[in-house]
C-alpha cells in the first residue's frame, strides 16, 4: 500500500487505456479547434469514434484490480462502462445539430463533455475514494464550463454560477468524508473500511453519512436537489442529457460500493432509515413540484429528481438484487430521460429562450418522429408497461417488496401515479392542441433522428425483452465483492 | 389452421392487431382511406381468426386450452403463458366482434389523423385479448395497463368537447387502482418463493398458494379496487360518464363493450381464485355495492338529458347486475353474470353506435333535440328499438337469458333478497330506456330540422346488423353460449368452495 502512484506496470496501463483514449481525444480536439478550425464538422465523429474506442478498451480489459487495487475492473464496471458511453453518445450525436442551430460550433464542447465523461468513468472504476474523488471533479469542472458554454445568454451564465457555487459545497462535503475515514481507517482505499468493528465507530458513520450527502449532490437527491432545475434550464440541452444520467449512475455505484465495504450484512437500521427517508423525500418532492412546472427542462429535471428518489429505495434495500435493480434502472432512465432531452434538443427553435411546455403544442402532428419518441420516453418515465422505465421500477419495487419494505414500494407506487399527472400533461399538449408556434419545426437532422431512434429501439427492446439485460445485470452486481448476497 | 400456426392460435390472435398497427406506418398519411380499409380488414381477419377457438374449444374439459408457454424473464418465473377458458373464449369473441364493428363504423365518422386512430385501435386491441388470455400475472399486467395508453389517445385526440378532462381522468383512475395491484402481485410472487423456493408468476402457480386471513384480504383489496374502478363499482364510477360521453362513437363501443368487462373478469380471473377466503368474506358487500349501482345506476340515467350519457349510466346500472351476480356466486349467477357481460357488449355497443349514427346527422345528443323521427329514419329506429329491447332484457332477445339467469341463480343463493332489490333495476331499465325511445322516436315531430334527417349508410347499418344479429342468436340459442361456458365457472366456483368448505366445517363448533 505504501507504492507510489507513479509506480506502473503495462498491465495497469492497459487497464486505464480506456480512460486515455478519452483524455487524448479531448486534447485533439482542443488542439484542432484552436489549429485546425476547419476539422470543426468531424469533431462529432471523432467525439462518438473517441467514445466507441474507450468502450472498446474496457470490453477488452482484464478483469482485476490495477494501480495498487486503485482502479478495478468487473464486470460491474463494464456494464455501467457501457450505461455511461451509451448516454454519451446520446449527448454527442444531439450535440452536433445543437449547435449548428446555436450557432456556437465549437470544440471545446465535445471536449468538455468527452473530459467529464472520463471523470465518470473514474468515479465508476476508483476502488479508493481519492481516484473516485478526482474522477468526481474532473466531471465537475468540465459541466461548471459546459453549463456557462453560451456567453452571450444570461440563464447559461446563471447556470455554470449556480453548478459551480453548489458543486463546490457537494464536493467540500465528499472530501471532508473521505478525510474522516482515512483518519479512523488510516487507508483512502474502498476496502480498508471493511476492518472489522470500523463502521460501528460513530465518526466513521459521520463520515459515510457526509459521503451520502456529497453524492447526494451530484445525484440532484432530494434536499440536495436546488441546483438541478436551474441548472438543467441554463445548460445546453445535450450537455443536460448527459449529467442527467451518468453521474447519477455514477454516484450511486459509489455509495453502493462504500455501503458494502462498511455493512457486511446490510445497512445498520437508523442508516437505512435514513435513506429511505431520503428516497420518499425526492419522490414525492420531485414528482409534486414537477406537476406545478412550465418549462419543460425544469419538469424533467424535478422528474429526474424523483427517478433518483425510486433508485433510492434500492439503496435502502441493499443487497445484489437491489444493486442489479439499480443497474437496470440506469439503462432504462437512460433511454428515457437522456431521449427525452434530446427530443426537446430537437424540437426547440430558439435557445436563447426559456423552453416553456406550451410550445410544444401541436407537434405531434408536424414533427411526428421527435414527438413520438419524446411521449414514448414520457411514458416510459411514467413506468407505463411493455416500455423500459416499467421494466426499471419492477425490478426496484420487486427487490423491496421481496426484502419486506411494502410501505417504500407502496409510496413509490403512489408516487407513480403522480407522476404521470405531469408527463400526461405534456403529452396531451403534444397531440391535442393546435400548434402554436407559427412554423413547423425544421426537419430532424441525422444526429437527432439516430440518435432518438436509439433511445425508441432501447426503450421498446428493454420494455419487451428485459431478461438478458437483468442476468447481465445479477452477474455483474456480484462482481461488488463486498456485497453479502 | 393447424399446419400454419401450430399451437401458437392464441399467439396470433394476440398479435395480428399489432403486426397490422406496424404495417399501417407504412402508410402514406394522404391516403386516409386506404390506412382506414386496412385496418378494417386487419380486424375483420382477427375476426376469422378467433372463430376456430370457437369450434374446437371442448365444452366439456375443465382448465385452461390451447396453452401456449414461453420463458420471458427466466430468473423470476416470469413466462409468456397463454391459455383460455370458456369465459375467456366468450369475452374475446365479444372482442374481436366489436373491434370490426367499431372500425366499420369509423369510417365514414373519423376524417382526423385516420391512420394513427387505426393505429391506436390496433393496438388496443391487442392489450384487450392480451389481458384476457395471460395466465401469468406479471404478463397479464402489462397487457392492462398497455391498454390505457391508445385509449387514452383515442378520447383524447377524437373525442368531444371536453375530451381532455376525459382522458386524463380515465387513465389517472384506472392507474390508481392497477398500481396498488402492482405491488400486490409482487408480494404473491415474492410469497411464492418464500414458500416454494422458486420465484413464480404464473396463475396456476399461485392458485394453491396458502396466505393467512388477514394477507388475503389486502391482496384481495388492491386486487379488488384495480378491477371495482374498471367495471366500475359505485361508488367507483365517477370516470365512467365523462369517458364514454366524450370519446368518440368507435372509443364508447369499445369502453362499455370490453373494457368494463375485463373489470369483471378480473375478478373471476383473479381477485376470487387467488385470494378465495377474502373473497369469500368480502362477496356481501360485493352485493351491495353492485345493488346500489343497479338503483344508483337507473335512476341516475333517467335523469340525463343526453342521449349518450344515458347509455353510459345504464352501463353503470347493468354492471352493477353483474357484480350482484359475482356477488351471488352460485353456479347459475356467474354464468348469468359472464353471459350479461357479453349481452351488455353486444346491446350497449349496438346503442352508443346508433346514438352516433343519430349525433352525426343532427350534430346533438340532447334528447330534446328529437322527437318523433320514427317515420324520418325507419332503419335507425327499428334497430335503436331492438338494442332496447335487448338491453331491457325482452324475452328472445339476448339480455332476457342473462337477467333472469342472474336473478334466478341469486334468489337461490344466500343473499335472497338482493335478487328482489336488484330485479327492480330490470324494471327501471325499461322505464328510463322506453322513456329515451319514446322521447327520441316517437312523441311529435315539432322540430323542423328533423325532418330531413338521412337514413342509417349501409356501412353503419352493416355494423349494428352484426351486433343485433349476434342478440338474437344467443336470445334463441343460448345454451350454445352457455355450453361453453359451464366447466369454467365451474372451476372458478370450486377454486371457491374447496377453500371455503373446511373453513366452514372448523367454524362449527
Amino acid at each position: 500500500m505504501t507504492e507510489s502512484f507513479l509506480l506502473f506496470t503495462p498491465a495497469d496501463l492497459a487497464a486505464i487505456a480506456p480512460e486515455l483514449v478519452l483524455a487524448g481525444a479531448g486534447s485533439l480536439i482542443v488542439l484542432l479547434e484552436a489549429f485546425a478550425p476547419r476539422a470543426r464538422g468531424w469533431f462529432a465523429t471523432l467525439s462518438v469514434a473517441a467514445v466507441a474506442g474507450s468502450l472498446y478498451f474496457l470490453l477488452r480489459a482484464p478483469e482485476g484490480a490495477f494501480f495498487g487495487g486503485r482502479l478495478e475492473t468487473s464486470a460491474l464496471t463494464t456494464i455501467v462502462g457501457l450505461l455511461l458511453g451509451a448516454s454519451a453518445v446520446v449527448a454527442i450525436l444531439v450535440a452536433k445539430p445543437y449547435l449548428v442551430k446555436t450557432g456556437e460550433e465549437k470544440g471545446e464542447f465535445y471536449a468538455l463533455l468527452i473530459w467529464g465523461h472520463l471523470g465518470v468513468s473514474l468515479m465508476t472504476r476508483g476502488t479508493d475514494l481519492l481516484v473516485v474523488f478526482i474522477g468526481l471533479e474532473t466531471l465537475s469542472l468540465a459541466f461548471y464550463v459546459l453549463a456557462a458554454i453560451f456567453r452571450t445568454i444570461p440563464a447559461s451564465s446563471e447556470a455554470g454560477l449556480k453548478y459551480f457555487l453548489t458543486g463546490a459545497f457537494g464536493s467540500a462535503f465528499t472530501i471532508y468524508g473521505i478525510v474522516f475515514l482515512f483518519g479512523k481507517s488510516g487507508s483512502v482505499r474502498i476496502d480498508g473500511l471493511t476492518l472489522p468493528g470500523l463502521a460501528e465507530d460513530p465518526l466513521v458513520m459521520f463520515a459515510l453519512l457526509l459521503l451520502l450527502v456529497g453524492f447526494g449532490f451530484k445525484m440532484s437527491l432530494a434536499p440536495f436537489h436546488a441546483w438541478a432545475p436551474d441548472v438543467y434550464q441554463g445548460m445546453p440541452t445535450p450537455a443536460v442529457a448527459y449529467l442527467s444520467v451518468a453521474p447519477k449512475a455514477a454516484s450511486v455505484l459509489v455509495l453502493f460500493r462504500v455501503f458494502a465495504a462498511a455493512f457486511e450484512s446490510g445497512l445498520p437500521d437508523r442508516l437505512r432509515t435514513g435513506v429511505a427517508a431520503l428516497a420518499i423525500l425526492s419522490m414525492t418532492l420531485g414528482n409534486v413540484v414537477a406537476l406545478a412546472q412550465r418549462d419543460i427542462k425544469r419538469l424533467l429535471a424535478y422528474s429526474g429528481i424523483a427517478h433518483m428518489g425510486y433508485v433510492t429505495i434500492a439503496l435502502a434495500v441493499f443487497g445484489r438484487e437491489a444493486l442489479a435493480a439499480v443497474v437496470v434502472y440506469f439503462f432504462a432512465y437512460l433511454f428515457s430521460n437522456a431521449g427525452a432531452f434530446a427530443a426537446v434538443a430537437a424540437l426547440y427553435r430558439d435557445e436563447t429562450k426559456p423552453h416553456p411546455v406550451g410550445l410544444l403544442a401541436g407537434e405531434g402532428r408536424r414533427s411526428p418522429f421527435a414527438a413520438g419518441v419524446l411521449a414514448l420516453c414520457l411514458f416510459s418515465l411514467a413506468g407505463i408497461p411493455a416500455t423500459a422505465g416499467f421494466i426499471g421500477k419492477f425490478f426496484v419495487f420487486k427487490a423491496a417488496v421481496d426484502e419486506g419494505f411494502y410501505v417504500l414500494a407502496i409510496i413509490g407506487v403512489v408516487n407513480s401515479l403522480i407522476s404521470i399527472g405531469y408527463y400526461l400533461k405534456v403529452v396531451y399538449i403534444l397531440y391535442m392542441r393546435e400548434p402554436v408556434e407559427p412554423e413547423a419545426p425544421p426537419s430532424l437532422a441525422p444526429g437527432d433522428r439516430l440518435a432518438l431512434g436509439l433511445c425508441a429501439a432501447g426503450i421498446l427492446l428493454l420494455g419487451i425483452f428485459p431478461s438478458s439485460l437483468w442476468n447481465a445485470a445479477r452477474h455483474a452486481a456480484e462482481g461488488l465483492s463486498f456485497l453479502s448476497p | 389452421m393447424d399446419l400454419l400456426l401450430g399451437n401458437h392460435i392464441l399467439t396470433a390472435v394476440v398479435f395480428l392487431p399489432t403486426a397490422g398497427a406496424v404495417l399501417l406506418l407504412l402508410f402514406p398519411k394522404s391516403r386516409p382511406k386506404a390506412a382506414a380499409g386496412f385496418a378494417l380488414a386487419v380486424s375483420v381477419a382477427e375476426f376469422l381468426l378467433s372463430l376456430p377457438l370457437w369450434a374446437r374449444f371442448d365444452a366439456n374439459a375443465s382448465g385452461f386450452q390451447f396453452l401456449e408457454r414461453a420463458d420471458w424473464i427466466p430468473a423470476l418465473g416470469i413466462s409468456y403463458t397463454l391459455g383460455i377458458d370458456g369465459i375467456s373464449l366468450l369475452l374475446l369473441l365479444l372482442t374481436t366482434l366489436l373491434t370490426p364493428v367499431s372500425l366499420l363504423y369509423s369510417i365514414t365518422h373519423v376524417t382526423k389523423s385516420v391512420r394513427a386512430f387505426s393505429i391506436a385501435f390496433l393496438v388496443l386491441e391487442t392489450g384487450m385479448i392480451g389481458s384476457l388470455v395471460a395466465l401469468d400475472l406479471a404478463l397479464f399486467y402489462v397487457f392492462w395497463e398497455v391498454m390505457l395508453v391508445p385509449m387514452y389517445f383515442i378520447i383524447g385526440i377524437w373525442g368531444g368537447a371536453r375530451r381532455i378532462y376525459a382522458a386524463m381522468k380515465f387513465f389517472l383512475f384506472t392507474m390508481a387502482g392497477s398500481l396498488l395491484m402492482f405491488i400486490a402481485i409482487l408480494y404473491v410472487a415474492a410469497r411464492h418463493r418464500a414458500i416454494t423456493g422458486e420465484w413464480s408468476f404464473l396463475l396456476t402457480d399461485l392458485y394453491g398458494l396458502s396466505l393467512d386471513a388477514p394477507t388475503q384480504t389486502l391482496l384481495f383489496a388492491a386486487f379488488a379496487l384495480a378491477f371495482a374502478i374498471k367495471v366500475p363499482v359505485f361508488p367507483l364510477h365517477t370516470w365512467l360518464p365523462d369517458a364514454h360521453t366524450e370519446a368518440p362513437t368507435a372509443g364508447s363501443i369499445i369502453l362499455a363493450g370490453v373494457l368494463l368487462k375485463l373489470g369483471v373478469y378480473g375478478y373471476l380471473r383473479f381477485a376470487i381464485p387467488l385470494f378465495p377466503d377474502a373473497a369469500l368474506a368480502a362477496a356481501p358487500w360485493l352485493g351491495l355495492l353492485g345493488i346500489i349501482g343497479v338503483i344508483y345506476g337507473a335512476f341516475v340515467a333517467y335523469a340525463q338529458k343526453d342521449m349518450k350519457r344515458l347509455v353510459a349510466y345504464s352501463s353503470v346500472s347493468h354492471l352493477g347486475l353483474v357484480v350482484v351476480g359475482v356477488g351471488a356466486f352460485t353456479t347459475t349467477a356467474l354464468s348469468g353474470a359472464v353471459l350479461q357481460m357479453v349481452n351488455h357488449g353486444l346491446s350497449t355497443g349496438a346503442l352508443f353506435l346508433l346514438v352516433g349514427v343519430l349525433y352525426e346527422r343532427r350534430h346533438s345528443r340532447e334528447i330534446a333535440a328529437f322527437g318523433g323521427i320514427a317515420a324520418v329514419v325507419p332503419v335507425t329506429t327499428a334497430l335503436f328499438v331492438i338494442a332496447t329491447l335487448s338491453s331491457i332484457g325482452l324475452p328472445g332477445l339476448n339480455g332476457f337469458v342473462g337477467e333472469f339467469l342472474i336473478l334466478l341463480g341469486t334468489w337461490t343463493s344466500p343473499h335472497r333478497w338482493w335478487a328482489v332489490v336488484a330485479a327492480t333495476g330490470v324494471v327501471l331499465s325499461a322505464v328510463y330506456m322506453l322513456s329515451l325511445v319514446q322521447r327520441v322516436f316517437w312523441n311529435p315531430l315539432d322540430q323542423e330540422e328533423n325532418r330531413q334527417l338521412p337514413d342509417i349508410r349501409k356501412s353503419e347499418l352493416l355494423a349494428a346488423a352484426a351486433l343485433v344479429a349476434a342478440m338474437v342468436w344467443i336470445g334463441v340459442r343460448p345454451n350454445d353460449v352457455l355450453d361453453k361456458l359451464r366447466p369454467s365457472i365451474e372451476a372458478v366456483r370450486g377454486s371457491l368452495v374447496e377453500r371455503a368448505a373446511p373453513a366452514q366445517a372448523e367454524n362449527r363448533p
